[in-house]
């Protein structure tokens, strides 16, 4: 944001500041202006915030195009996935995505494909204070599954546990934010009634990511194997 | 082409970042009402009649459902108006569900428009110079987009003349768009080998790249600038100092009108007027010019 053009050093001193300048100054921030959303405000913040260190440590890596490229395609499949799905209210193949392009990638390009997503595919659906929030977990979700994947790949009873899990987990966290914004302090009865009539969509988020990840999770995976091997990524 | 789409990336994502940054956090009722309605004229400018009339379809239920719903979850106020379940509605939960769903609408009509202005190639530019590997990987994402929609429509007409319709039923168009996503993915994996194999040839990596956008930053736009820092300043200064503090329990507070809440007031809504203000001049030169030819 604030960096222009610099060099490797001048991106760690960034990541660096980050945790010790900026989010000390951002709840500081929401103490001081803005008394009664500072829960909110600072939740939206740090979130978005806690984005740029996963991106620099991105830009510090190798420049090897092949690994770009193949990010780039997951990010366009997963978007695509989710505007090919429109009629079906959220079934999204994003999640499924991020796990899949983890498994056989690594995490760092699990996590880059699921923040990307987020991104991009907002400009079609629209941006709004969600955009930090959905970067954040689709792309954490892709981080873990990479951490993961030896075990992932193994079981696919596993694979259908993490997949509802991370159904569960967008509407869990959002709605957290959700209750801190309009009531500026958490709100239990708000809290559950939210997650009560978010049911139907966490349901489809949960079925959608078992689907498409034990429809999808091998022969995707058969097809990096064999681009790995024929091009040596 | 609207006037507000001429203004440089930098200074359009200040402008909604200051609008946005005081809708949501500042939850006081003139300043809500000013994100109303500054978002909603923005909006109608923006999107035209027809588009506004349809969109109040889904904004007036959100506003009754948010509005209507706030007692269930909060019993704090003093005025209890009647009872429900053995629970007090009061007047002071109603007010307050109101202005919620006023921040709600406000923040959201003012996302769409950013989601208007703010296009896709806009923020490439800003974000392009300091993260140059991720904007590319952007880039490359956005452009393969249209593509794969086109090549997934072929996909698609090719597996209906094999005969292979899909039916209304939702199972039946879930498999469908599965079979077009498969093809889809071996199709864009190999090809991607392909461009990177192409970008390695043309000496990807080896030098800084350089790009072309064609913006350029104006006195305009530095006006505009100034303009939104200045009211913004004035705005945040007020929320630190406390005049655009208020509650609404346990007794809904009275609404400031020191000189001080006044000036808040007044900068606050030179700012949500401002984009709406600039179409508005832009309309009359046009019309003005367009009468003398």
């Amino acid at each position: 944001m604030l960096l222009i053009g610099g060099g490797k050093n001048m991106k760690k001193l960034i990541s660096r500041a980050i945790f010790w300048i900026l989010i000390p100054a951002v709840v500081l921030c929401g103490a001081l202006i803005f008394p009664a959303k500072q829960y909110a405000f600072i939740t939206l913040c740090v979130t978005a915030l806690s984005c740029v260190p996963f991106f620099l440590r991105f830009e510090r890596g190798e420049a090897d195009t092949k690994r770009l490229v193949l990010i780039a395609v997951m990010t366009a499949l997963s978007v695509l996935g989710r505007i090919l799905f429109t009629p079906i209210p959220g079934f999204k193949p994003v999640t499924a995505m991020a796990v899949i392009t983890a498994m056989y990638f690594g995490a760092e390009a699990g996590f880059m494909t699921g923040a990307l997503s987020a991104v991009i595919s907002n400009f079609y659906f629209g941006q709004g204070p969600w955009t930090p929030f959905q970067m954040l977990s689709w792309g954490l979700l892709g981080l873990f599954a990479g951490l993961l994947s030896e075990k992932l790949k193994r079981s696919r009873v596993l694979l259908s546990v993490y997949a509802v899990i991370s159904g569960a987990l967008y509407s869990v966290v959002m709605d957290v934010w959700t209750v801190l914004w309009a009531d500026g302090a958490f709100n239990a009865s708000r809290y559950a009634a939210l997650l009560l009539s978010a049911l139907p969509f966490t349901a489809i988020y949960a079925v959608s990511n078992v689907v498409f990840l034990l429809i999808f999770a091998k022969p995707i995976g058969k097809t990096l194997d064999r681009l790995k091997t024929k091009y040596g990524i | 082409m609207k006037a507000f789409s001429n203004v440089h990336p930098a200074v359009c994502m200040t402008y909604f970042l200051s609008v946005l940054l005081v809708s949501m956090f500042v939850p006081h009722p003139v300043l809500q009402a000013e994100v109303l309605f500054g978002g909603a004229l923005f909006c109608a400018l923006l999107g035209g009649r027809r588009a506004s009339f349809r969109d109040l379809g889904f904004y007036v239920p959100l506003f009754l459902m948010v509005a209507v719903t706030n007692p269930l979850f909060s019993h704090n106020g003093v005025t209890p108006l009647f009872f429900l379940n053995g629970n007090p509605v009061t007047l002071e939960a109603i007010l307050c569900g109101i202005s919620i769903a006023v921040t709600v609408i406000g923040v959201l009509l003012w996302c769409k428009c950013y989601s208007f202005i703010m296009t896709s190639d806009k923020f490439l530019y800003l974000f392009g110079k300091p993260i140059p590997k991720l904007s590319l990987v952007l880039s490359m994402a956005l452009r393969f987009i249209p593509v794969y929609i086109r090549q997934s429509r072929r996909v698609s007409r090719a597996q209906k003349a094999m005969g292979l319709y899909s039916g209304k039923s939702i199972v039946d168009r879930v498999k469908n768009r599965m079979r077009v996503l498969t093809a889809m993915i071996s199709w864009s994996l190999e090809n991607a080998m392909e461009t990177s194999a192409s970008m390695k040839a043309r000496g990807y990596g080896g030098k800084k790249r350089t790009s072309f956008f064609p913006f350029r930053f104006r006195t305009s736009d530095g006006v505009l600038l100034a303009g939104t820092i200045v009211l913004l300043a004035v705005t945040l200064a007020g929320a630190a100092a406390g005049v655009t503090d208020f509650n609404f329990y346990p007794r809904v507070g009275v609404i400031g009108n020191s000189s001080a809440a006044v000036a808040v007031y007044a900068a606050f809504g030179a700012l949500c007027l401002l984009p709406s203000a600039l179409e508005v001049k832009e309309a009359v030169t046009w019309n003005y010019f367009v009468s003398r030819i």
